[in-house]
């Protein structure tokens, strides 16, 4: 495990760098081609916490996935920490969290952390103490015994995130991680997450649909545009984490959200009027 | 009765255990006693005989002549090994099939089709082919087995989530590391629907052989009995026969619950102290 924020040229670099990203799903030409990522390009620093945001189906999981390695890009090219990603995941260097909990259901809670230490070659020796620190950061220490499915869907998740930030990564893709829990659980998973980061300084990549979530948890909000998916705008929101529930109630809150909203407004009209019509928005793309 | 007395007043509440197996009893001795009564005064004895003359043929002879003994021993023997041989055959076939696509795709239809045979029909040639000895009645065991085995295994492994692949992946698990910690333990809950079911099936499988050939063995038996118009010890020995059936799908059972995880038992759900697991202050 190379730690690269060791060095002064890598802590410099972006973690994560797309530079002219598209995706292709089905034959170009096709009838049932469709053009998913359209020339994206952006760079994420390290220990940065960045949000994709935008309509459903605008690639914003694919685009992700592709980050992650598990989608090899139709054209343009992804690295991370200055090696390029091809279409091979990097367990060393990025976990994954995905919107439905991963945990195995055939593995007790425990066991499901020393699996996910040892698919990453972590030594047998740390796993144990690695987990329950997690564990711990997460309140779920007295549940380690228990296997998921005795677990509620938001116990679950909340496991499911600690075992993403257990890992030495020092990235963390999270897939709408939350999209399955009522809200007030979504918000108190938010604060604690808000809360690990800043003691972990890891980088993330956190694709959602609610703008609260998306104000509340990011540096950056990458707003994209309906298929096919590009960048249409980036905002800035300037708060230090770890932030507290304060912060919803400051002007600038609403203010951001409404920007925000008002911008995928027009976005999501656009979808909807494609999906309406599929071949009139193919001929007027 | 008691048991009446004993379930609860209200009507949509959880009967008690208790209450359960009191009234299971209470039919199982009620409709003992009834064919007790029927088959003591009513019945004609050439067909039917009462609960108290089949007990007394179990003993004797069921359980006493060394002839049905040994036939009932050898016939446990077979039903052994034909659900052995299913279940190395099932299971290896099955994970053949299951693993790729190409198997899959080209195999697995004609093995459905297979199983769809009524088999019964080609009993005759099974015996041309293994003789009238244990080898056609293992045969037949096995091919009625085999099948819901090997169709549980690949439905078993085709079931895998793909996102339980996708996260495995992300982690980096090793191809072998993926088949050995996603696959297997994703299969295991259907190999055993399979199983079961093979058990069913195999015991069918033997049995059928057993009457088909019936110069000796459990089938010769029968056969004696039927057609001497002794129902009672073929009563008794068909209760022996079901007896077997349990004693193999207990077996089964138990190695379910200790090979099936999260099935196993699992610790109550505690909080220890100082931790509030479920959220923090909302």
């Amino acid at each position: 495990m190379t730690d690269v924020s060791q060095s002064p040229s890598a802590a410099a670099a972006p973690a994560i760098t797309i530079r002219g990203v598209t995706q292709r799903f089905g034959d170009a030409g096709s009838s049932q081609s469709v053009l998913a990522l359209d020339n994206v390009s952006l760079e994420v620093a390290r220990g940065e916490f960045v949000c994709l945001l935008g309509p459903s189906g605008c690639g914003k999981s694919t685009l992700l996935n592709i980050v992650g390695g598990l989608i090899r890009p139709s054209q343009g090219e992804v690295t991370v920490s200055g090696r390029r990603v091809d279409g091979a995941p990097r367990p060393d260097e990025i976990a994954f969290v995905f919107q439905e909990s991963t945990l195995f259901p055939w593995y007790t809670v425990i066991e499901n952390f020393r699996i996910a230490l040892k698919f990453q070659r972590v030594p047998k020796a740390e796993w144990d103490d690695r987990a329950m620190a997690a564990l711990r950061a997460v309140g779920m220490a007295g549940f380690s015994g228990h296997y998921p499915n005795q677990l509620s869907v938001g116990m679950r998740q909340r496991v499911n995130m600690a075992r993403g930030i257990c890992v030495k990564t020092g990235i963390l893709l999270m897939d709408e991680p939350f999209a399955a829990l009522d809200e007030q659980t979504r918000m108190v998973l938010g604060e604690d997450l808000s809360i690990l980061l800043a003691e972990t300084g890891k980088t993330i990549v956190f694709v959602t649909h609610s703008l609260a979530e998306a104000v509340f948890l990011s540096d950056r909000i990458v707003v994209m545009t309906a298929r096919p998916g590009s960048i249409k705008t980036i905002i800035d929101v300037g708060e230090p984490h770890p932030r507290s529930p304060d912060f919803m109630l400051e002007p600038r809150f609403g203010e951001l959200r409404n920007e925000l909203y008002a911008l995928l407004r027009d976005e999501i009209r656009k979808t909807m009027a494609s999906q309406r019509d599929p071949a009139a928005a193919r001929g007027g793309a | 009765m008691s048991a009446a007395a004993d379930a609860p007043k209200s009507g949509f509440a959880m009967p008690r255990a208790r209450a359960v197996k009191l009234t299971r009893w209470a039919i199982i001795a009620g409709a003992a006693l009834f064919l007790e009564i029927y088959g003591r005064f009513f019945a004609d004895p050439a067909f039917m005989q009462p609960v108290s003359a089949v007990l007394k043929a179990l003993i004797h002879p069921i359980l006493s002549d060394p002839r049905i003994l040994q036939a009932l021993g050898l016939t446990i023997f077979e039903i052994g090994a034909a659900y052995g041989l299913s279940i190395v055959f099932g299971s290896l076939i099955g994970v053949a099939i299951g693993s790729a696509n190409l198997p899959r795709k080209s195999l697995y239809p004609v093995i459905l089709l297979l199983y769809a045979i009524p088999q019964v029909s080609l009993m005759p040639l099974v015996v041309l082919i293994f003789g009238l000895g244990p080898a056609a009645k293992i045969f037949f065991g096995f091919s009625h087995g085999i099948f819901p085995i090997i169709v549980n295994t690949v439905s078993g492994m085709r079931n895998s989530n793909e996102l339980f692949l996708r996260a495995a992946g992300s982690m980096g698990a090793s191809r072998a590391q993926i088949i050995r910690h996603v696959l297997f333990p994703n299969m295991v809950p259907s190999f055993f629907v399979g199983l079961r079911l093979a058990m069913t099936l195999t015991l069918l499988g033997v049995i059928l052989a057993e009457l088909y050939v019936s110069t000796g063995g459990i089938g010769y038996f029968t056969r004696l009995y039927a057609e001497s118009y002794n129902p009672a010890p073929l009563f008794a020995l068909t209760g022996v026969l079901a007896a077997i059936a349990l004693a193999f799908n207990g077996l089964v059972r138990i190695a379910e619950r200790r090979l099936t995880p999260g099935l196993r038992a699992a610790p109550a759900v505690k909080t220890p102290k100082g931790n509030n697991p479920e959220g923090t202050a909302l």
